[in-house]
């Protein structure tokens, strides 16, 4: 708050304003909101959601700060800060949020229940602002809910948050839909991009995971790149057809109801025979991840699967392993399949 | 055959120095044609020989066992540090599992519990044979396993039946974590350090309740598989020059602080000169 006020002191019309000119004020709040700075935590959902939130911001006038790239810092930070029983991607959202605390006026932090009737996030995404605000008492936290099962939609989320920050419901509802349609584009460009890869004849694995882990830089990113350095080409859940996805994850369990598990299970039946493998990324102590990855490798048939588990690791050696006769056992099948 | 068996205690260098003069003396007319190596030091060893492969045990053990067990369809191995099952079809690996976070049920677990009740590692398995009652020990985890024995010793159950206790606990804690949900077909060929154990051997045969196969050089197997597959690589190498075990092999250890990943980078040296290092997780950091 503290350059907040030196922003307005600064502010040429200072003197009426500290007359308390109500024109002035007006004008020098617009000219603070205008400015105002919001945060981006480049973990968790940002991985599913990151462009809609930056169009959003970005189109009702607000500069936006994503964090860096996780390293083994933000990792170190948000282990320090939480609970040692938390999740590694929670543990990873942490320190991400503590490197834009001081830098932003303000932190996105959603909270994500339910997505429709049937279907709702891990309960770590319910508590989530409340874990941060909890965690780090002076972040400057925005948020919105996302309750579908409530009978309210995504667009009321987005222009109760445009309220907050002083935006009417319609500026708020045209850059939601702005937003929407950036974060569409996107989609349907890296889903071209995948279908083909799919296409093509090189040797493929599929990296079925949850989205925050296959992007992150420092899990799925390193993975990718072992993957690679190997000569296959990594493919990924999260970039398939989700519709299609949560229609097909019907063959595998007609049972599972949290959103993401089912997108990654859809993408399993939609990839299992196009690509030569499949590899279950997972983080500990994931508990959704536990049953479902169960529930895939019982049921997935005539496809080579294995399964990863990172936790806060540093030596490579295990995941170079475990690629490395993964891939083997490919080079291998290749010529019999 | 050449061959040994040794610890590294904690120093792979010096103990492929000690592992290579062993050979010498077994085979002193024979030379190198090629060099494989495998394992958790594979890198590092690789580098410091120059070796022609530098394989994954997963493939080094399927290779070795298919060259003695041309039918084999299930690899039970558990070694020093880890254990695994490698599934066979057709001569082909289909589906592997390693162990996970902890080594839990591992040769190191046995060794250690075999220190704590002061008796020799390779005497357990005898010992095992031995009991008539092998005391109960919970197999979920090793180190509830640890508390379980010492509880059980304390109730007064001799060192015989501690012992059997603590090879059920092992061949339980394997089927129970690393062959979970596998499909264990026979012919099933036990290998590792560990297969020379009968106690544990007994125990898999009657939790399997099927005959399972222990090679006399069962704990050979993945340094066989590497030495298969670098004899099949090799091009007309330089004869291995034994002199190169006089030098010093030197690691140092530093971490980058390029950027905030803080790569913990490990630099190889053979005197003065860099052999290879590794440890980079990005692109910017130095070594």
């Amino acid at each position: 708050m503290k350059d907040r006020m030196e922003t307005i002191r600064s502010f040429s019309c200072l003197e009426n304003f500290e007359r308390g000119d109500i024109n002035c004020t007006k004008l020098a709040i617009l000219h603070l909101v205008m400015h105002m700075k919001i945060g981006l935590p480049k973990a968790l959902l940002y991985y599913r959601y990151g462009v809609l939130w930056e169009t959003f911001f970005h189109e009702l006038g607000f500069d936006v700060e994503v964090s860096a790239d996780t390293s083994k810092e933000t990792l170190e930070i948000g282990t320090k800060t939480t609970l040692d029983e938390n999740c590694l991607p929670l543990k990873i959202f942490m320190g991400h949020v503590k490197s834009l605390i001081g830098q932003c006026d303000r932190i996105l932090v959603p909270r994500f229940s339910r997505t429709s009737k049937t279907e709702e996030y891990c309960v770590r995404f319910w508590g989530l602002p409340d874990v941060v605000q909890n965690t780090f008492p002076n972040a400057p936290i925005i948020s919105y809910n996302l309750d579908i099962g409530l009978h309210r939609s995504e667009a009321a989320a987005f222009i109760k948050i445009g309220h907050t920050l002083g935006k009417s419901k319609s500026a708020a509802f045209q850059a939601y839909r702005a937003g929407c349609r950036a974060q569409q584009r996107l989609e349907q460009q890296n889903m071209r991009v995948q279908s083909t890869q799919l296409h093509k004849s090189d040797k493929k694995i599929l990296i079925a995971a949850q989205p925050y882990l296959i992007h992150d830089a420092y899990v799925g990113g390193q993975l990718q790149k072992m993957i690679a350095q190997q000569g296959v080409t990594p493919v990924f859940s999260d970039r398939c057809n989700r519709r299609l996805c949560r229609a097909l994850s019907k063959e595998i369990s007609n049972d599972l109801y949290w959103s993401l598990n089912k997108e990654m299970i859809g993408a399993i039946e939609l990839c299992k025979n196009q690509v030569d493998g499949i590899i279950l990324l997972t983080a500990f102590p994931c508990g959704s991840d536990a049953l479902v990855n169960e529930l895939v490798l019982r049921r997935v048939q005539n496809v080579p699967i294995i399964q990863i588990l990172m936790d806060e690791h540093t030596a490579p050696a295990g995941l170079e392993t475990r690629i490395e006769s993964f891939v083997d056992i490919l080079a291998k099948r290749r010529p019999y399949a | 055959m050449a061959s040994a068996y040794i610890w590294t205690q904690g120093d792979p260098i010096g103990a492929v120095k000690r592992l290579l003069n062993i050979l010498r003396r077994q085979a002193p007319d024979a030379e190198i044609g090629s060099i494989g190596t495998t394992g958790s030091a594979r890198k590092l060893i690789g580098a410091m020989l120059h070796a022609d492969v530098v394989k994954n045990e997963i493939t080094a053990h399927a290779v070795g066992t298919l060259s003695r067990h041309a039918d084999v369809r299930t690899i039970i191995e558990i070694g020093g540090q880890d254990s695994k099952i490698i599934l066979i079809e057709d001569g082909i690996v289909k589906d592997y599992a390693m162990n996970t976070l902890c080594a839990a049920g591992t040769g190191a677990f046995l060794s250690s519990q075999a220190k704590r009740l002061e008796i020799p590692i390779e005497a357990m398995g005898d010992m095992a044979m031995q009991s008539q009652s092998p005391a109960k020990i919970a197999a979920r985890c090793t180190v509830f396993a640890e508390s379980d024995m010492i509880h059980k010793a304390q109730a007064g159950y001799s060192k015989m039946d501690l012992v059997a206790g603590l090879c059920r606990a092992v061949a339980a804690n394997y089927l129970n974590n690393v062959g979970k949900g596998k499909q264990i077909v026979s012919p099933i060929v036990f290998q590792g350090g560990v297969s020379k154990n009968k106690g544990v051997l007994a125990a898999f045969q009657e939790e399997l309740g099927e005959k399972i196969h222990v090679d006399a050089d069962s704990h050979l197997m993945g340094a066989l598989g590497a030495a298969i597959l670098s004899q099949k690589k090799t091009t007309h190498r330089k004869p291995f020059d034994f002199s190169m075990l006089q030098m010093e092999y030197v690691t140092r250890a530093h971490i980058c602080s390029g950027c905030t990943n803080n790569c913990e980078i490990v630099q190889f040296y053979r005197g003065d000169t860099l052999l290879d290092s590794w440890g980079k997780r990005c692109e910017g950091s130095v070594g």
